[in-house]
């Protein structure tokens, strides 16, 4: 006769376990880690690479030092395009995988020098559905989305949105030639997560770089201050 | 296509179980599935199906139950049924809101047979201890 057993247990506990690891050992070190997720071609790299190079301007005293992750299916060049800049990064290559999970992360993180890194990005698989739902050991994810993309994204994926501390808005300086309501998508973003910080950028001209990075300030202060 | 990276995990999750707990086969699961996760239960059967080929779970009954979405209130405590684009609280429109039920995605319990049970498990069993 069959048996029952009791398991009531999330599908992801080994996934929790790994990310637990990599949680505690960015909180140790104070290492923020912020999970960039989007569509192809959302300007995740493209923001990372202006993000890096507008940090490098600011006074010495307020620059963070950086390393990034970068999540591809496949080829190594987005962590090309990283590592052009001096910026630590390792690439993950998930050979069909549609998403990071914290396993990758745990071992990438072997190959960052991360005694001498403030702010660790992990550039996701691009993708609006799958990476919502895997727990890396961030301290929390960030939700990139392009405004060719259209403004019914935030509603067409709302597990993603509500689970974001921020919403990046990028490529604003098309905003002229594609139809985007900003009415409608930071409606939805307004309904979904009440809380989300809110960031418009052009990574091409720079406009919105200094309000994201000041973002990051905030949350790395808050995460040593803990 | 998400469901197969769900199933997956289950997959795994179940056959490490299943190892180290000495289970035959599985011959049913229950999985709580929150609304917020946006599955398709046709998809997930599917991948399912393929995924568990091969393995203890081949077979086994996968009974999906879905939770609707729950939300919490942190600043009034209202309790509400809502839908998933929409969390603000209809009480007093706070922004500080959780969603306490609708993002599940656990396995509540499984039906298992152990080793000795049918009777070609039993064969199995003596002719590995071969002790018959």
């Amino acid at each position: 006769m069959p048996r029952l057993v009791n398991i009531r247990r999330s599908v992801f506990e080994e996934d929790r376990r790994n990310a637990e690891a990599v949680r505690e050992e960015l909180g140790r070190r104070g290492v923020l880690l912020v999970n960039l997720i989007g569509s192809p071609g959302a300007g995740k790299t493209t923001l990372l690479e202006a993000t890096l190079r507008k940090n490098t301007e600011r006074p010495e005293t307020r620059r963070f030092r950086c390393a990034v992750i970068e999540g591809d299916v496949a080829t190594s060049r987005d962590a090309e395009r990283i590592a052009a800049l001096g910026v630590p990064s390792v690439q993950i290559n998930t050979e069909g995988g549609c998403h990071l999970e914290a396993h990758l992360v745990r071992k990438a993180l072997g190959a960052l020098p991360l005694g001498e890194v403030d702010l660790l990005f992990v550039e996701n698989v691009g993708n609006l559905v799958c990476p919502a739902e895997f727990d890396l050991g961030e301290d929390f994810k960030v939700a990139v989305s392009s405004v060719p993309e259209g403004d019914d994204k935030p509603l067409k994926y709302p597990h993603l949105f509500h689970l974001v501390r921020a919403v990046i808005l990028t490529k604003t300086d098309l905003a002229p030639y594609v139809r985007f309501s900003p009415e409608r998508f930071w409606g939805d973003v307004e309904n979904l997560n009440p809380s989300a910080r809110r960031f418009l950028v052009d990574s091409i001209q720079g406009d919105g770089l200094e309000e994201w990075l000041s973002g990051l300030d905030e949350w790395l202060e808050e995460k040593r201050r803990r | 296509m998400h469901e197969l990276s769900l199933v997956e995990a289950l997959c795994k999750e179940l056959l490490q179980q299943g190892q180290e707990q000495g289970w035959a086969r599985v011959t049913r699961i229950a999985l709580r599935v929150g609304e917020m996760r946006q599955v398709v239960p046709d998809v997930l059967l599917f991948c399912f199906d393929v995924a568990s080929k091969g393995t203890i779970l081949e077979g086994a009954v996968l009974d999906i139950v879905p939770v609707p979405l729950l939300w919490t209130c942190r600043e009034c405590g209202n309790v509400w049924p809502g839908d998933a684009a929409c969390a603000l609280c209809p009480n007093c429109g706070a922004v500080r809101t959780e969603l306490q039920e609708g993002a599940e995605l656990e396995i509540d319990f499984v039906e298992v047979e152990d080793f000795g049970e049918s009777p070609e498990e039993a064969t199995k069993e003596c002719r590995s201890c071969q002790d018959w």
